[in-house]
């Protein structure tokens, strides 16, 4: 709890990103953005449909290239070869042909971690999002929820300097959701990651994150940033929480 | 464990049908030279071709060699053949897909090499290597390094690109991408390859040995037609189909022990 105690503000700055600019042609995406995140803060995205928030990740995550601007982590140049960034997609990307176990220790074989502490690293992640008793089963044997948690487990396994997420529940049930953001929320207090968690659900969004920045239509800026400082957990018709949401909700509007 | 693989038990219907079908063929097969439908010597009845069958296994006469012989001559040249086209196309194939260098040099000249049936090589084959066990290896690759290629390529080509992109943020290189996630994304179109090029292999392997050889079951095959003997021309070409499908056996039994995970 007690790094996610401290205000953001008093954390050394972890991300730095930099007059971010994505051209596509004529199309101008993403338009000099700029903003920092905070050692082991929670930052959420959101943004209205089409407003580029792929590109915006594709650009974090240094799988495209930048127009302009650049993302620095730790004050250098961000490198997925030297530093770790996770990324959670949409999609399941587990690998279908690696058991749950191996599935989770992907992204540390990738980086050729030494055997043994990877395997203390996928044990404690197995035990962590309760995986322990599957994970000698291969993904298509195990729940979609399931599926989803191992790419999770991998993301935070890297212990990773910046964790993306791109909607990682947005094809479950509410349900499953809810639960789930419990988890993420359980695995970033414990683990004290980075993340940038990207999403169009509002009541998502102010529930998992210290702070929420509301992306304006392209070409995509930052339009505002709301802090979220509601003690954990949160509830969902907390009067704050609900003056929160619709105060995110109302920055969003396009219409 | 909780999670126990469930037994399900097969209908005894879905056990008899495939053997009835099997027999009933046999069945009228032998039903139709029997009653001269079809006239003796165009065609031998089955149990001609089993009596041909027991005198093979120990007589060489009339074609020159035992059944044990002509078998273990057809295996030899259709392995090393297999073996070849499968040592040669599959790497091909995979690095054609992913390496864009490899696509480059290697892409114009197999497909142009590609359309030119194995068969038309025979002559060329035997001004280079005789009519000896390699000219019939060569022709043999020639038939299965072309399905080799073409499914390990395609393999490649369709693996999910959002698992590639997960892969280049852990900071994969393009080596680790390809031997984590292009390789085994490319086994099930691999194992589809060697089912094919098995067929291709076994196919061309008649082909050769109908033309240049002195041994065989192919070679059999002519000793028959020039004997007229129906008999030993069937005899040669059920061989031939039994072999095959008991090898694709084989293939299948491996391919879904390592393929366990991808299929669903």
């Amino acid at each position: 709890m007690d790094s996610a105690a401290i205000n953001p503000e008093d954390r050394p700055t972890k991300i730095d990103v930099k007059s971010l600019t994505k051209r596509f042609g004529d199309l101008l995406v993403l338009n000099d953005i700029s903003f920092n995140v905070a050692q082991g803060e929670f930052l959420a995205i959101v943004g209205p449909t089409g407003c580029g928030k792929t590109t915006f990740l594709n650009c974090l995550s240094k799988l495209m290239p930048t127009s302009a601007g650049d993302i620095f982590v730790d004050g250098e140049v961000a490198d997925p070869k030297k530093h770790n960034i996770s990324f959670v997609f949409q999609e399941p990307t587990c690998l279908p042909w690696r058991t749950v176990r191996r599935n989770v220790a992907y992204g540390m074989e990738i980086k050729r971690y030494p055997k043994e502490k990877i395997n203390q690293r996928v044990d404690y992640m197995l035990d962590l999002v309760g995986l322990t008793d599957t994970q000698d089963l291969y993904p298509n044997q195990v729940s979609a929820s399931m599926v989803q948690r191992i790419t999770v487990a991998r993301a935070f396994a890297m212990d990773p300097d910046l964790l993306l997420m791109d909607e990682p529940y947005g094809q479950l049930d509410i349900k499953l959701r809810y639960y789930l953001e419990d988890e993420l929320i359980k695995l970033w207090q414990t683990l004290k990651s980075t993340v940038i968690f990207v999403t169009h659900n509002i009541e998502e969004a102010v529930y998992v994150a210290e702070r929420v920045l509301v992306l304006s239509n392209k070409p995509t800026k930052i339009k505002a940033e709301v802090k979220v400082d509601l003690p954990r957990p949160r509830k969902l018709i907390d009067p704050e929480f609900v003056a929160l949401r619709k105060q995110v909700t109302d920055l969003i509007q396009w219409w | 464990m909780a999670y126990e693989a469930v037994k399900v038990k097969k209908p005894l219907t879905l056990i008899l049908l495939p053997i009835i079908s099997v027999l009933t063929f046999f069945l009228v097969w032998e039903l139709i030279v029997e009653f001269d439908v079809v006239p003796k010597t165009m065609l031998a009845a089955p149990t001609q071709v089993g009596d041909r069958f027991i005198d093979k296994l120990s007589d060489p006469n009339p074609d020159g060699g035992t059944m044990a012989a002509h078998a273990w001559v057809s295996a030899q040249e259709a392995f090393l053949g297999y073996l070849l086209s499968l040592g040669i196309g599959l790497p091909l194939g995979l690095f054609m897909g992913w390496f864009s260098v490899v696509r480059g040099v290697a892409r114009p000249l197999f497909e142009l090499v590609r359309p030119i049936p194995p068969i038309a090589w025979i002559p060329l084959t035997i001004f280079w290597f005789g009519i000896g066990l390699w000219g019939k290896v060569f022709i043999i690759f020639l038939g299965g390094v072309v399905p080799c290629v073409i499914n390990s390529f395609v393999g490649v080509r369709m693996t999910n690109p959002t698992l590639i992109q997960m892969s280049r943020t852990c900071g994969a290189s393009d080596w680790q991408i390809f031997t984590h996630l292009c390789v085994p994304s490319a086994l099930p179109m691999v194992f589809g390859a060697l089912q094919i090029a098995l067929a291709c292999c076994w196919t061309n392997l008649v082909g050769a040995e109908l033309l240049a050889a002195d041994q065989g079951l192919g070679y059999m095959i002519t000793m028959g037609r020039r004997l007229a003997l129906p008999e030993l021309v069937v005899l040669g070409m059920v061989s031939v189909g039994l072999a095959g499908a008991l090898i694709g056996m084989v293939i299948e039994t491996v391919e879904r022990r390592l393929l366990s995970g991808i299929r669903r």
